[in-house]
């Protein structure tokens, strides 16, 4: 065709190109064909840098897994395992008489179902409780349990549990948590199971509280070891439900709150209360008829208090001993002048803290200088495998010496082992500064073997300085931090996650600048065996309490101590008060819990286990060797019908996170691997055909495409 | 303009090469390091089975080996450490700290290194941990998936039950989803190792 063009077919042509609309259609199919031959290297640089970006993404990801422990997810609630049928509602029924609460929780069980049932519900108690006190009520008839030796209690309950009897056992299963079982609730069957427990109220900054946990988030921490022994592995695991619509797990607490001071005020701090006053006290009552036990209940009441240390002791004549409870109530802090201090800082920069321990860390000890004071001294000691000094004396905290400490944390890694020893003994034994009180703030996740010996080394080196443990991390080995600080006679404090280091470290702060009464001794007039053994320093806004067994009656107990730097002495006398047979169950308490720490100082395990038994039977304690455990001897099941076991699920704290304390599992590295051998591929690819592309780029620009355009 | 592209087009391949060629090289760090610490862990973990003081692992190494998990059907045998974070996970499956003393015992590891053999167990499957008190065996008796933002383990002091927990879908090729797949064993008798399939 082309070769027989004639000049009409070339002007007919040429006339079709000049018209306007071919005109811009063949712009178009210019630039079309132009952009996309035009612009190859350009896809593959975009497909490179896109690559690129995920695997940057995908890198991310696999750093945090490789860092970062347990992350957190948004809040969202346990689903409830499965329909139940078993309904669960909660009674406290609390008498506070002078320093002792003693609660009657009862808890009502009522089986909607139509088949037999056994329940599981674990519950939580203050910690320190002494439960001793279980019976069963059903239809009138009531059912004394007894505390028995842990296996055999558990021996009774299962031979019950197939007899068909009605049963009902509780166990301790850590030092806060308990474990309620009733076997054998009939179709419709409402029984209740109480529980009676003794606990101490609380003491902060010129008020008392009483605390009552009613739910609890279960989390990474420690199981107690406890005596384990294998439980039927069908046993169901409790579950957390969110509240919501259910129609049980309502509450309703009151409180006999007999005093013989005059009280400021009394308050409720999470539910709504009702005050009545009575002979001898008050009667406070909770008034929310739909309240459930989803938050803990926190009442609090003031007396009326003086500006000095003031001392209180109660007792009780047990017979052979007498029983004797010795409260120190600190002055008020605004009374307390703050003493200069020597603050030695020791921050564990090992392997164990990378990733958000070591910045937590890091904050807290910024928040640490924020707070000194002129005259006060400080230091910094780091450790790891090794541990380094910043000054080889505490300095003051001029700007100078504060720069080169920012300096110091700022350049903190965390690598390497945990060696705590050194870095102990460094701080412990620095020269010391006339008139200066030594504070040892200890900043670590405390991930060490030799608890034992480092606990020993503390208590052999310390002399007059004081130790203050902060735990970082979402599971710090608690315990022992909290040992360390009971033998450094300082306090514990833990930092769970970035937002809390500020308000713990003021908390600590505020306690570790006013220190009210040192080196307290204790003299009863005769041998005492009191708890706890070490007695720790009286702050500002914390009492002391002790515990103790006497021979006989004390007239009075002398308390001695230095208050500002000067020696200081009280003499304490009995209150008129009695303090009831419940001061020996709590004596027998914290017996239980100073013999179950001495394991910690080498004490043989089974010894411990027999002499806390001994003392758990005589004095009816629930402990983990021991359980309470009620039986009713006619049995209420027919042989022939079986026995479901269903787990009552606790509320989720309300308005609580649940964090996830699962760890980050994945490293993602094939995906990884995947996207940087794609984006080497493509990146290869360009670089090979490098020279022909620049043709074509070149070519480019003379393409038709551009003649064409009008 | 047809000079930046030209210097563009050469510097951002080679750029782009060096980058993924390094993060190729950092993706086989992580496995290799998973199966190296663990070659490495070996001396120490036979030196305290012989009653001895272990060394560390490595000199620098803040961790130690807990125990041994075998699991005979699948020819594992794996070094489990003390500590339960993110940089441990990455030598071995790690022990979940304070469970220490308890007989109820939960095991992390990651899906794609040492616990990519979570997904062939089957209930029934036998698993041993050794350590210095001797063997322990357990037999699997439940598979779950778990959603991490929902559930919480809840660990009974009195059960004595071996967990193993580990990311999941185990295929997912992005790291740090929620779920999480959970092997729980419990403590059977057994005087002899059973036999291999």
């Amino acid at each position: 065709m082309a070769k027989h063009s004639s000049i009409r077919d070339q002007l007919e042509r040429d006339a079709w190109r000049n018209h306007p609309l071919f005109a811009q259609r063949r712009a178009r199919i210019a630039a079309r064909h132009g952009s996309s031959s035009l612009r190859w290297q350009d896809r593959a640089l975009l497909i490179l840098a896109i690559v690129l970006v995920l695997l940057l993404i995908v890198r991310v990801e696999t750093a945090r897994a490789e860092s970062g422990t347990a992350p957190f997810w948004g809040i969202e609630a346990a689903e409830p395992g499965g329909p139940r049928s078993v309904a669960l509602n909660t009674d406290f029924v609390v008498q506070v008489t002078g320093l002792a609460a003693r609660v009657q929780v009862t808890q009502r069980f009522r089986n909607d179902g139509a088949a037999w049932k056994e329940a599981v519900y674990r519950f939580p108690l203050p910690r320190g409780s002494a439960v001793d006190r279980l019976r069963i009520e059903t239809g009138g008839r009531v059912i004394e349990g007894e505390i028995q030796e842990r296996e055999e209690a558990r021996r009774v309950y299962q031979q019950a549990r197939s007899a068909g009897q009605l049963a009902s056992l509780v166990e301790q299963q850590r030092p806060n948590q308990f474990e309620t079982r009733l076997a054998n609730i009939g179709p419709g069957a409402e029984i209740e199971v109480q529980i009676g427990f003794l606990t101490t109220v609380d003491y902060r900054d010129g008020s008392f509280s009483l605390q009552l946990p009613l739910t609890f988030t279960p989390r990474w921490e420690s199981a107690d070891a406890g005596a384990g022994k294998i439980w039927p592995s069908d046993a169901p695991h409790p579950v957390l439900t969110p509240g919501g619509d259910i129609d049980d797990h309502y509450l309703t607490v009151e409180v006999m709150l007999h005093s013989v001071t005059e009280l400021v005020s009394i308050e409720s701090r999470f539910h709504d209360i009702d005050i009545q006053p009575e002979p001898g006290g008050y009667r406070i009552l909770m008034t929310d008829p739909d309240a459930r036990s989803d938050r803990v209940f926190d009442l609090g009441w003031t007396p009326e208090f003086g500006t000095a240390p003031a001392a209180s002791l109660t007792t009780w004549d047990g017979g052979d001993a007498v029983y004797a409870l010795l409260m120190l109530a600190p002055p008020l802090a605004e009374a307390i002048r703050p003493l200069p201090r020597e603050v030695v800082f020791v921050i564990d920069t090992s392997g164990s803290m990378e990733g958000t321990s070591i910045r937590q860390a890091k904050s807290a000890l910024r928040q640490g200088l924020d707070h000194l004071d002129p005259e006060d001294r400080f230091n910094l000691v780091r450790f790891d495998s090794d541990a380094e000094l910043l000054f080889p004396a505490s300095v003051q905290p001029s700007p100078y010496y504060l720069a080169q400490a920012t300096d110091f944390i700022g350049n903190l890694g965390a690598s390497g082992g945990t060696n705590m020893a050194p870095a102990l003994d460094l701080a412990m034994g620095l020269a010391r500064h006339a008139g200066l009180l030594r504070q040892i703030v200890f900043i670590t996740d405390g991930s060490v073997g030799n608890e034992q010996e480092l606990l020993l080394g503390i208590g052999e080196k310390l002399g007059d300085s004081r130790l203050f443990t902060v735990a970082i991390g979402t599971a710090p080995n608690a315990w022992f931090m909290r040992k360390a600080a009971e033998v450094g006679r300082g306090s514990y404090h833990h930092i769970g996650k970035q937002a809390e280091v500020e308000e713990r470290m003021t908390a600590l702060w505020a306690r570790i600048e006013n220190p009210a009464v040192q080196n307290l001794q204790v003299d009863w007039g005769m041998e005492a065996e009191y708890y706890p053994e070490i007695i720790p320093d009286l702050y500002a806004g914390d009492p002391l309490w002790l515990y103790a067994r006497l021979p006989f009656e004390p007239q009075e107990v002398m308390l001695t101590g230095e208050l500002d730097g000067r020696s200081w002495q009280t003499v304490s006398r009995v209150s008129p008060l009695d303090g009831g047979e419940g001061l020996a169950t709590l004596w027998a308490r914290s017996r239980v819990e100073a013999l179950e720490d001495s394991r910690i100082f080498g004490v043989d395990a089974a010894e411990v286990r027999r002499q806390v038994l001994d003392l758990a039977l005589e004095f009816g304690l629930l402990t983990p060797y021991t359980s309470l455990v009620a039986v009713d001897r006619t049995p209420t099941r027919p042989a022939a019908e079986d026995l479901a076991s269903e787990g009552v699920p606790s509320l989720l704290p309300a308005g609580s996170a649940l964090s996830a304390g699962f760890s980050a599992t994945a490293t993602g590295w094939p995906l990884q691997l995947a996207l940087s051998l794609l984006s080497l591929f493509i990146a290869t690819g360009m670089l090979l055909y490098l020279p022909p592309s620049r043709a074509q780029h070149a070519g480019g620009a003379r393409r038709p495409g551009a003649a064409f355009s009008p | 303009m047809r000079n930046a592209r030209h210097w563009l087009s050469a510097a951002v391949p080679v750029t782009a090469a060096f980058l993924s060629l390094y993060f190729a090289v950092s993706a086989v760090w992580i496995p290799l390091k998973a199966e190296l610490a663990q070659w490495l862990m070996e001396r120490s973990w036979r030196e305290s089975l012989a009653g001895g003081i272990p060394r560390p692992p490595w000199p620098w190494a803040d961790t130690s080996v807990a125990a041994e998990l075998g699991v005979p059907a699948y020819d594992v045998s794996l070094l489990v450490l003390r500590g339960n974070s993110g940089r441990n996970l990455a030598f071995g499956p790690v022990l979940v700290d304070s469970a220490t003393g308890s007989r109820d015992i939960v095991i992390n590891g990651h899906r794609d290194t040492h616990f990519r053999f979570l997904r062939e167990l089957q209930i029934g499957d036998r698993l041993r941990l050794s350590d210095q008190d001797g063997d322990r065996w357990y037999a699997v008796g439940e598979l779950e998936v778990v959603d991490s933002r929902r559930y919480e383990m809840i660990m009974d002091g009195t059960a004595e039950r071996l967990s193993l927990v580990t990311c999941y879908p185990f295929d997912s090729p992005v790291a740090g989803g929620p779920l999480r797949y959970v092997v729980t064993a419990y403590a059977v008798q057994m005087s002899k190792a059973p036999r291999r399939r």
